[in-house]
């Protein structure tokens, strides 16, 4: 592993820790080639495996338990109608 | 969102830019709202605020782009400079000092030892949904941001105004924040720490 090419290792040298690789990961900003070494990486690291199905269920449990609630029909129309008067005033 | 090059669209075309490409994103405009504010009525109001502001505006918005981005911001800006002055809530975070503390070697240490995936299946109340209601609005806002909604870091860079390495840095403290509450609540419901 400490072999192979880190594509995580910025322009100045230094190399992210696991949490800031695990948080390209996981929001979907890695390159293919980081997503590549993330996951070999991941497989000798068990700090990062854990992480990463913790950090999965949380995000998904954020998206699905916290948003979803429509607006009200009754703000939309007062927005139409705050616009159309404006319009014509 | 940068400077832009001012558009000039005919009523027609302002009432087609505004049906089909503002007023899709009203639910999660209104969700935002609501999670800055932590008030359906304030919400309405800042929606409303937003919106108006949006078609008032609707010549620095060039068609086809990421109207959505636009959207947020608008609210965003408007949170800060009429809804916070109004309700004189400062900000509490220190940048500077989560920046330093990102960088520092002690950020892999940061670790929340007794929450587990197990533990988050029981989690089937209002508890993710209280765990990031109490998060400072600036912690909160890029949870909301990115995890609900989905932004990209450059999305969120300007929407916030603020570089992609702060976008990063925040979200990580953001994160490690709301996994601490997770656990109190975890371990409320009785989960030990039974496993490292």
């Amino acid at each position: 592993m400490s072999k192979l090419y880190n594509p995580f290792i910025l322009s100045d040298g230094s190399k992210p820790s696991c949490m800031q690789m695990l948080q390209l990961i996981l929001d979907g900003e890695a390159s293919h080639e980081q997503q590549e070494y993330f996951k070999s990486h991941m497989d000798q690291c068990s700090p990062c495996f854990k992480s990463y199905s913790l950090d999965i269920k949380i995000k998904e449990l954020l998206k699905t338990r916290c948003r979803g609630e429509s607006a009200p029909i009754e703000l939309i129309e007062q927005i139409k109608m705050q616009i159309s008067q404006n319009m014509t005033s | 969102m940068e400077e832009t090059i001012k558009q000039h669209y005919p009523e027609k075309e302002k009432n087609e830019i505004f049906n089909n490409e503002f007023l899709p994103h009203i639910s999660s405009m209104y969700n935002f709202g609501y999670r800055l504010t932590l008030d359906r009525d304030d919400a309405k109001d800042l929606v409303q605020d937003t919106y108006l502001k949006a078609y008032r505006f609707i010549e620095s918005f060039q068609k086809g782009t990421n109207a959505k981005a636009w959207l947020f911001r608008i609210l965003k800006n408007s949170f800060i400079n009429d809804y916070r002055k109004k309700t004189k809530e400062p900000s509490k975070v220190d940048y500077q000092e989560v920046e330093a503390y990102y960088n520092s070697e002690d950020v892999d240490r940061q670790i929340t030892p007794d929450l587990r995936v197990e533990s988050l299946k029981d989690m089937i109340g209002d508890e993710i949904s209280n765990a990031l209601n109490s998060l400072d609005v600036d912690f909160r806002t890029v949870i909301i941001l990115c995890d609900l909604e989905g932004f990209k870091y450059e999305e969120m860079a300007k929407i916030l105004d603020i570089p992609i390495g702060t976008v990063r840095s925040r979200l990580h403290r953001a994160r490690n924040l709301l996994k601490e509450k997770l656990s109190e609540y975890a371990k409320s419901m009785g989960y030990k720490n039974t496993e490292l």
